[in-house]
């Protein structure tokens, strides 16, 4: 079970690029698997998410790995690969699997923290001679923010230009595209909330210098639906 | 006490709220209107009919076709010129004045121009203003004051606009009675559509034309249709919203309020409808000459009487549709002048004739007559036609303030055209018509030649039934449906007369309202000898106004045909482009985003006061400190960091991974240098050239691992670097892998000679001695207990290492350094300083001492280029290069004179009057205590002590090429 501690928001090494913004918008802070994360912005989050709402994921673990030999290598740890590229496929322990191309393949934490196979694959990785697949920082090289909401495909409309209608683009698609003219890989995989209800949700991962733009991009463009930030507590309960 | 709204009706007014009243001002005038009224139409409430002033002749102009669509109405309001008063709604406090008047539109001192307009024939200023010789200069500010229309404000402050992508099955622009029957058929087939339209209402002709005597059907079927729209799930309605142009595969912009819509549909359908056309006869664009739905729209739409006593001219049966709608709202009508010799008797017709007005069978209106003040209309003379746009000597003059037009119509082409239709013209029926439609792309209604409304909707459902079953073919939702069986259109005829063109010897006789050009100025513009309609649009500037031709295509398509001896099919009309309508630079520009990139440390720079600079999308900081002290500033992290220990934030520097067993050739093949053996733990400068040998990044390669090279790459050049090695690779098939990882890492340069004191508080588990970890040596360990990658450099001449962690660690490393640092008196230092600190040690900055021709051996950099390998990017244009005298070369430079100017970027290095050099880097040396740059410089000069000149701001300084580089020759600093 994963446990908040209460912390500074500039606490530790690891912290979410951020977390001056989160700080401004009112946001808690807490240490979470030695991170220091956002559990809560305000006590209706979890009414938030139902609504429209973003969550940085950025301090959750995540992996990638490209090469020739990839999807044999990640077949041998364990790893269901999704059938064709743009798809991602939910593994046994609820971790996520986007496949980005037939070569390339990034692993994210389920919204629990419980899955183990991002960090083991990253722990388990060696450079082999004999085997043409090699890890890649996604940890650091791309931000993680959860998109959630009834409001979402609206609030997209206005920064990226795919038809995320329901029919058009089905759960666990993957689309490597612009979002507000920066490059970002957006994976719909819509989240069960606490209260058993589902609401449709994306994982937007953008290259994470740009972050802080994005976050102010996003929050611009949900303003209009009454979109704000959650903390990751509400999607933990 | 002023009386408002005295030609308000008493009843009617779909969009107007009585219940709300909304003050607003005119021209310095009070006024009072309703919510829901346009400028125009509440001025019209109110008896105010002048709105404007003509562009050329400033001719006193009035509402025309309440529809937005005409440059009659342009007003001025504080912030916004050229706004279109028929189409802008009042709101409480709102202040218009009217455009184009020189003191006051009721008293304009330029009114009289037109009482010259012989001296101003059609081209006369190609052909005036430049003789004699410097006339030109005279005649530019007056003519310059009086171009253009409506002031702009500088004040304006910018305002929030944006853009929204939607997606559709089917896009039906215009809810007109064709567009609400497409939508309904294709909605219930289970197509998702949008439904477009300029208006606030739904209803298009339907919410103020009449189809019957008595006047019920048309709004008993808008509300029908109304009620199948709201209940249907599949039908997005966007009104208020225009379609203003068409781009390929069904791109529609469609913007709404303060935002752009960037629609995309499967299937089209282009229900636009059509332009109602003026007839041309002379003073027709007196205020109180409007086109019959002009007239239809103040008393449906507003309950405005449009005048109390009128006249019609008209050539179909809309004419008598307009009297009856005049008649049932007290306006008296005194003469029908129908232009047909033996029109048919309809039953509108008919039911006018019975209520006593008097028509006149084949007679037009020959002129109108203005009022005493010149601003109205007071009377038309109509009289009998003889032949083709002749009229007898004589007849008869009505006073009368209304004259209404209903001469016919052209299909609102644009949009069509814009799509790639083709307008033919019907000589039968006097009329365009449309063909060779794109795929997936329909018309349907009165744009399609339909005129009943049994034809509308039967046109409508035609196209519906097409769009549907081609959707059905590849969207599981909709289902196919049978074709409806063609609609025979009832109407009895073509409603365009064939030639309402009436010449007057006085002239007069608008063809186009906005350029104020008369049928002479057409037929003129031919004699000139430009016959093609898109020479005479170029000459005369007809439909270059603000309506774009809108109400002058047809007429002039017509006289030019008849002053050619061509058909009008044969002469056409000018090319429609987008936009439809006038469009805001905002909708355009929607919200800027412009991507920004932070390192993780960026916001530790702004709290230590750092002045940032962009580059490219990052920002670093360029000093800290105040801007006014921005010299000593930088002359301070200089010294710090050559005397003591200095911290930079080198974040941005590309990082690029190469790994596999391929990947020591791959970089053999893409640098210059060796690197198949490059020893593991060995850093190795990496400089790269393009095909032409032109040094294009340089960088710095580390060997950690057997296949793995970290190589740096500058931070502009790195997303090249990495694209082209990528592209590279993709013809040579090595087997490596290439990932850029600039964002994953974080860096900084801790430099100076107390920088091992400094980094040793911190890293346990590297031996930093300069034994173990040389210069140029590379190491993996910890930092600050983080993961870290320490490389050995010395870019700025000093005792330094660059330590890369990963990007969430990076603002705790640098408060760990900063923090162990802060006894030995570390600082950060900026871009700026180490721009000075790298130029002492005579280090190139790639694209500031390189240019897009600089090759390895001009740059001084020959030594970084390896002989012995049989291969890499540039090297066989290197070699032909270097079997050539070199025409420059890169050198250093000082300038002695203390009371010299320093040179800057891109100053000259000139010999006499002859340009041969320039300067690529300039500074005030604080170690030095003089100016110290580099420049290219011609064969002959490049011998350390040879003596340059460099035109500084016009003036010649001295400077003497030296040795590179200009601080510690020996390398005994950065080898410490």
């Amino acid at each position: 079970m994963n446990e908040f501690e209460t912390t500074a928001p500039d606490s530790g090494l690891r912290r979410s690029q951020l977390y001056r913004t989160q700080q401004q918008g009112g946001a808690e802070f807490a240490s979470l698997n030695g991170a220091t994360v956002v559990k809560q912005f305000a006590a209706d989050d979890a009414q938030q998410l139902k609504s429209l709402a973003m969550v940085d994921l950025s301090m959750l673990p995540r992996s990638g790995f490209k090469g020739r030999q990839a999807p044999e290598w990640l077949t041998r740890q364990g790893v269901e690969i999704p059938a064709e590229p743009n798809r991602a496929t939910r593994q046994q322990d609820g971790s996520l699997v986007a496949s980005l191309s037939v070569q390339e393949h990034l692993i994210l934490s389920d919204l629990q923290i419980t899955a183990g196979k991002p960090q083991q694959l990253e722990n388990d990785w060696q450079m082999d001679a004999d085997t043409a697949c090699y890890a890649l920082p996604r940890s650091d090289s791309h931000a993680w923010l959860l998109l959630t909401g009834e409001h979402l495909r609206d609030m997209l409309a206005k920064v990226c230009g795919i038809d995320f209608a329901a029919e058009e683009f089905a759960n666990h698609q993957v689309a490597q595209t612009s979002v507000a003219r920066l490059n970002s890989i957006l994976i719909r995989d819509d989240v069960q909330l606490a209260d058993g209800s589902t609401v449709l949700a994306f994982h937007l991962l953008c290259d994470v210098s740009s972050v802080e733009f994005m976050w102010d991009c996003l929050q611009d463009a949900m303003d209009e639906f009454g979109g704000k930030p959650a903390g990751l507590a509400a999607l933990l309960a | 006490m002023p009386v408002y709204n005295d030609n308000r009706l008493a009843n009617g007014g779909l969009l107007v709220d009585r219940s709300k009243t909304v003050n607003f001002s005119f021209d310095g005038r009070e006024f009072k209107g309703f919510a829901g009224d346009t400028i125009a139409s509440a001025l019209a409430a109110n008896g105010q009919w002048l709105i404007s002033r003509s562009f050329k002749y400033h001719r006193p102009r009035g509402a025309l076709t309440m529809a937005g669509q005409d440059a009659n109405t342009l007003v001025q309001l504080p912030s916004d010129p050229n706004v279109l008063a028929d189409r802008e709604t009042i709101r409480d406090g709102l202040n218009v004045s009217g455009q184009n008047f020189s003191g006051s539109l009721e008293k304009d001192s330029s009114r009289h121009l037109g009482m010259f307009s012989k001296f101003m024939p059609v081209g006369f200023y190609y052909k005036a203003f430049y003789k004699p010789a410097g006339a030109w200069e005279k005649w530019a500010p007056v003519i310059r004051k009086a171009a253009g229309l409506g002031v702009v404000d500088d004040t304006f402050e910018p305002e929030y606009y944006d853009k929204q992508y939607s997606f559709y099955d089917l896009v039906v622009v215009g809810a007109g009675p064709a567009g609400m029957t497409a939508a309904i058929q294709a909605a219930e087939q289970g197509a998702k559509v949008l439904l477009v339209d300029e208006n606030p209402i739904l209803g298009g002709s339907l919410a103020y034309s009449r189809l019957d005597a008595e006047g019920t059907q048309a709004e008993a079927l808008r509300q029908a249709m109304i009620a199948d729209i709201e209940s249907h799930a599949n039908i997005d309605v966007k009104l208020e919203a225009i379609c203003n142009g068409y781009f390929g595969d069904n791109w529609l912009p469609v913007i709404q309020g303060k935002r752009l819509y960037k629609v995309r549909a499967k299937e089209a359908i282009m229900c636009v409808g059509s332009l109602e056309q003026q007839a041309v006869f002379h003073n027709n664009d007196l205020p109180g000459v409007m086109m019959s739905s002009a007239i239809q729209r103040l008393i449906k739409l507003y309950g405005v009487k449009p005048g109390q006593k009128a006249v019609v001219v008209t050539g179909n049966d809309e004419g008598y549709a307009t009297a009856l709608d005049m008649l049932d709202a007290g306006i008296e009508v005194v003469a029908v002048a129908e232009l047909r010799d033996a029109a048919p008797e309809s039953e509108l017709m008919q039911a006018v004739s019975q209520r006593g007005v008097r028509i006149l069978s084949n007679h037009a209106v020959y002129a109108a007559n203005a009022s005493s003040d010149k601003k109205h209309l007071s009377a038309v003379e109509i009289r009998q036609q003889i032949s083709k746009g002749q009229c007898a000597d004589s007849g008869e003059t009505f006073a009368c303030d209304l004259l209404c037009m209903a001469v016919g119509y052209t299909p609102t082409y644009q949009l069509i055209c814009q799509a790639g239709g083709q307008l033919s013209y019907n000589d039968d029926t006097a009329m365009f018509t449309l063909s060779k439609l794109p795929k997936a792309f329909q018309i349907a209604g009165s744009v399609n030649a339909n005129w009943s409304v049994n034809a509308v909707c039967g046109d409508a459902r035609r196209a519906a039934a097409i769009a549907v079953n081609r959707l059905a073919e590849t969207v599981e939702r909709v289902s196919a449906m049978a074709e409806p069986a063609p609609v025979a259109d009832d109407s009895a005829n073509s409603p365009n007369y064939s030639w309402p063109i009436f010449p007057h010897p006085k002239g007069k006789e608008f063809v186009d309202f906005d350029e104020d050009l008369q049928i002479k100025d057409i037929v003129n513009a031919t004699r000139d000898g430009y016959e093609h309609v898109q020479l005479v649009k170029r000459y005369s500037t007809c439909g270059m106004g603000p309506s774009q031709g809108r109400h002058s295509a047809l007429a002039t398509a017509r006289i030019v045909a008849n002053a050619t001896g061509k058909s009008v099919a044969q002469t056409g009309v000018t090319t429609a482009r987008p936009p439809f309508a006038p469009e805001r630079l905002g909708h355009l520009a929607g919200r800027s985003f412009y991507p920004a990139r932070y390192t993780n440390m960026h916001h530790r720079h702004l709290e230590a006061g750092a002045q940032m600079l962009q580059a490219g999308a990052w920002f670093r900081p360029a000093y800290y400190g105040p801007t006014n002290q921005r010299d000593n500033c930088i002359a301070a992290e200089v010294n710090n960091v050559r005397n003591n220990v200095g911290l930079v934030d080198v974040s941005t520097l590309g990082g690029i991974e190469v790994r596999g067993p391929d990947a020591g050739e791959f970089l053999n093949r893409v640098y210059t240098f060796g690197f198949a053996k490059q020893p593991l733990g060995r850093a190795r400068y990496a400089l790269m050239t393009n095909e032409a040998g032109v040094v294009i990044d340089d960088g710095v390669s580390c060997r950690f691992h057997d296949q793995l090279f970290y190589v740096t790459a500058t931070t502009g050049g790195v997303d090249r670097v990495y694209q082209n090695m990528l592209k590279w690779n993709a013809q040579w098939c090595l087997d490596v892998d290439i990932a850029n990882v600039t964002s994953a890492w974080c860096g900084v340069n801790i430099a100076g000679p107390k920088a091992r004191e400094v980094l040793s508080k911190l890293c346990e588990d590297i031996d930093l001695s300069s034994e173990a970890f040389p210069y140029m040596g590379v190491r993996e360990g910890h930092v600050a207990g983080v993961q870290a990658r320490v490389i050995r450099v010395g870019f700025v001449g000093e005792l330094g290492y660059e330590v890369h962690v990963p990007q969430h660690a990076g603002e705790a490393l640098w408060d760990a350094l900063m923090a162990a640092g802060e006894a030995h008196g570390i600082k950060p230092f900026g871009i700026e300083a180490q721009r000075v600190l790298r130029l002492e040690k005579g280090h190139i900055i790639i694209g500031q001492d390189t240019d897009a021709m600089s090759t390895p051996e001009e740059v001084q950099m020959g030594w970084a280029v390896s002989n012995k390998k049989p291969f890499f990017v540039g090297q066989r244009i290197i070699r032909e290069l270097n079997k050539e005298p070199q025409y420059r070369s890169l050198v250093g430079f000082v300038v002695d004179d203390p009371k010299a100017p320093q040179p800057e970027e891109s100053h000259l290095v000139i010999d006499g009057d002859k340009m041969t050099g320039r300067v690529t880097s300039c500074n005030y040396s604080p170690t030095l205590g003089k100016p110290v740059g580099m420049a290219y410089v011609p064969p002959g000069k490049t011998e350390p002590g040879s003596d340059i000149v460099i035109k500084v701001d016009g003036a010649p300084v001295a400077a003497k090429v030296v040795a590179l580089p200009f601080y510690d020759p020996d390398t005994a600093r950065q080898n410490l």
